[in-house]
């Protein structure tokens, strides 16, 4: 944990934001468990189920302005994720991705939501039980459409290679689709948020430092700034989060396309 | 359920082919790194093994080539 302090004269210093600033105590107090990330995962995805519920509730063919939203959000992950990373075949993948989209979608948002302000998803334990359920999914797919020999074989031995060059490459192509795959999905989601969450705490909390505790021209001019740059910031870290949600289930798409297609 | 969208195949094809370009350098990301790993990983078990530190560097520079040797062999090709 790091915590650097800038020495200023008669102030204690500003001490800036470290990984502390992700752990959270339980809120109840000792011993109890439920912690403020854990409460965002459980009223995110409340609110995501009411949402969706009162969205396809009295579902009709003229829709009303809340089926039409949910309709065209649910429409955007069928055509810019499922159909177009596999193609037909990926229409019996669209509630799974859906589900994933709109999950990480509303646990990055929270990052920015006034009062929320912490991306659930900056905890790696989310990131890392999405990304394992995607690994187990498109390899059980795999399995299921090319057998368990199939599947493997046409993972770690591409044809056209001498046999002996095969024991250096294997072990790799195995490594690469089962391990690191799944890795890299999770720690791209969990430090883009960590690494956003961070620079916004560093700005809003350096502004209000320089404005009311450093004080004088230079320091409120300075903290002006800063706080305006963290409005700024706040755009972009919507952006990053709303696109780290589709990379995310992108990727799983495209895994599963993999997983189905003939030729790796 | 809205309506399917109209297959509009030359565009379905020049966004697919996108797709794959994204999924591809990943995919070359991810090769890359678990050469290193894997035989990084071998060659510093031997290290440990044989008390000789050169076989983690015969080990890293081995599946830093083996990967990128992948790489080329699964996207570089001219197919």
């Amino acid at each position: 944990m790091s915590t650097s302090v800038l020495a200023v004269e008669g102030g204690e210093g500003f001490v800036s934001p470290g990984p502390s600033t992700f752990v959270y105590p339980p809120i109840f107090g000792e011993g109890t468990f439920l912690t403020k990330p854990m409460l965002i995962v459980i009223l995110g995805s409340a609110l995501i189920a009411v949402l969706m519920f009162l969205a396809t509730r009295r579902a009709s063919v003229v829709p009303s302005k809340g089926q039409f939203v949910g309709e065209s959000l649910y429409g955007f992950v069928r055509n810019s994720i499922a159909l177009d990373a596999i193609g037909k075949p990926g229409m019996k993948y669209v509630p799974y991705l859906a589900t994933v989209f709109f999950f990480l979608a509303t646990m990055n948002i929270a990052g920015i939501v006034p009062l929320v302000q912490f991306p659930a998803t900056s905890r790696i334990a989310f990131p890392l039980i999405l990304a394992v359920i995607s690994c187990v999914i498109f390899n059980a797919i795999g399995i299921k459409r090319h057998g368990l020999g199939g599947y493997f074989k046409d993972m770690m031995f591409p044809p056209g290679i001498p046999w002996p060059v095969y024991i250096l490459l294997a072990p790799i192509e195995f490594v690469s689709t089962i391990i690191i795959r799944p890795l890299t999905l999770t720690l791209r989601l969990t430090f883009n948020m960590f690494a956003g969450h961070l620079v916004l705490v560093l700005f809003i909390l350096g502004g209000e430092y320089l404005i009311f505790e450093y004080s004088g021209v230079v320091g409120i001019a300075a903290g002006t700034v800063a706080i305006l740059g963290s409005l700024i910031l706040t755009a972009f870290e919507g952006f990053v989060q709303l696109l780290q949600a589709y990379v995310f289930t992108l990727l799983s798409a495209l895994y599963i396309g993999g997983a189905l297609a003939d030729e790796h | 359920m809205p309506p399917v969208p109209p297959d509009d195949s030359s565009d379905d094809d020049a966004k697919a082919l996108g797709r794959k370009g994204e999924a591809d350098a990943y995919g070359a990301l991810g090769l890359v790194i678990s050469g290193v790993l894997v035989w990084g990983g071998v060659g510093f078990l031997v290290s440990e093994r044989l008390d000789n530190p050169v076989f983690v560097m015969l080990g890293l520079l081995l599946g830093m080539g083996a990967g990128l040797y992948l790489v080329w062999f699964r996207y570089g090709r001219q197919q």
